[in-house]
């Protein structure tokens, strides 16, 4: 460290200066068309909201996040839950072709699974700490914030979460909070009512939609602090493999508010302006 | 502590078992005593006894957090127990061949 007639040199010191997250490292979530859709990956130290409806693949999206941070980019992370029976997630995660008790055996994954009351009174500190320290995580997927706000009122889930995310960004995690949405139809995102929007830097999320009669599931990045990324829903599919995103819905629009309809492509307003004028000529 | 002084130790009762499989299930469970013992359909009254038996032995680890005292597994400690248990049954059945 140099400043005019002054110089520290020591390692330590220097090493200390030098934490905190690298500007512009974007930290990939390995589904290829999703890191396209944030232009290379989730900034890196972000909090990032995943919200979506019961079934929409939080969980598998959370847990493809952190094996593919394993094993594509060699981050370790930490999967937190406070579901009642997590021995599920192994199981499910073992169907989607991720072991995860070999990461864990390799030191490079852990599971925590406790009581949202725990993590409240801890304040995080004593509870993933250790975990944390231990690999040491670069990923870590909190599953859920809704849980969180089972044990508090809406009000204090803010400050809440407020202290959790400032907790895992001091840590240098690049986090996923994952937050149930109860809505499965229409336009109504309660995110925005519980007023988390604005403490996180990124919003993913993952929607029920009817299109011809058909359910299908759409992604889509709301908010994404200081970086360009694609506005548009894209569909989405639980695969043996994982999530799969696919195609934006180019050939539809109102999909936010729950009724769709087809969007008015130049082909069919010509085919359209091809028949009418068929019909002038046939009644002239 | 000798295998088969762990070995009576772990299986002297059935929530002991009961207590050993959600942890071997659940190897990153953190939780109150009264939180595990719901895990397992039981009372917090019930499994203390055995929990303090398995802290004792080092497969759990006791610590307070905030207010709440909480239990958890002890991965290194629970591996040394299983190996030194297979060991045993090892020789033993080495012994029964001989």
């Amino acid at each position: 460290m140099t400043a005019p007639g002054f110089k520290i040199e020591n390692p330590r010191f220097e090493q200390f200066l030098s934490r905190g997250t690298r500007e512009g490292v974007r930290v990939k979530t390995g589904i290829v068309e999703l890191d396209e859709m944030l232009r290379g990956g989730f900034m890196e130290g972000d909090s990032v909201l995943l919200a979506g409806s019961a079934g929409s693949g939080k969980t598998t999206l959370a847990l493809q996040y952190l094996v593919n941070g394993i094993t594509q980019f060699g981050e370790p992370g930490v999967y937190v839950t406070f579901e009642e029976l997590p021995d599920q997630i192994y199981r499910d995660a073992r169907n989607l072709g991720w072991d995860l008790r070999s990461l864990e055996e390799a030191n490079k994954f852990k599971l925590v699974c406790t009581s949202p009351n725990l993590l409240l009174e801890s304040g995080a500190e004593n509870i993933l700490d250790e975990v944390i320290k231990e690999l040491p995580a670069k990923r870590i997927a909190i599953d859920s914030l809704s849980h969180l706000g089972m044990y508090v009122e809406e009000n204090q889930l803010r400050q809440e979460a407020y202290r959790l995310v400032r907790h895992l960004k001091t840590r240098e995690l690049s986090s996923l909070l994952l937050w149930e949405v109860h809505q499965t139809g229409g336009s109504s995102f309660t995110v925005a009512e519980v007023g988390l929007s604005f403490l996180v830097d990124c919003i993913v999320l993952l929607k029920f939609v009817e299109i011809e009669s058909s359910i299908k599931k759409a992604l889509v990045i709301m908010k994404m602090r200081g970086s360009d990324h694609d506005k548009r829903l894209r569909e989405y599919e639980i695969t043996s493999h994982g999530v799969n995103v696919s195609a934006p819905f180019t050939h539809y629009e109102g999909i936010m508010t729950g009724a769709p309809r087809r969007s008015i492509t130049e082909e069919t307003a010509n085919s359209w302006a091809l028949a009418f004028g068929k019909n002038k000529q046939k009644h002239s | 502590m000798s295998a088969t002084q762990i070995l009576s130790t772990l299986l002297a009762s059935e929530v002991r078992g009961d207590l050993l499989i959600l942890f071997h299930k659940n190897p990153g469970l953190i939780d109150t005593i009264d939180g595990v013992a719901r895990r397992i359909g039981r009372t917090a009254a019930s499994i203390g006894s055995d929990v303090i038996e398995l802290v004792n032995l080092g497969v759990l680890k006791q610590r307070k957090i905030g207010s709440s005292e909480v239990i958890f597994l002890d991965r290194r400690r629970d591996r040394e127990v299983l190996e030194s248990v297979a060991s045993h049954f090892r020789t033993a059945k080495q012994g029964g061949e001989n």
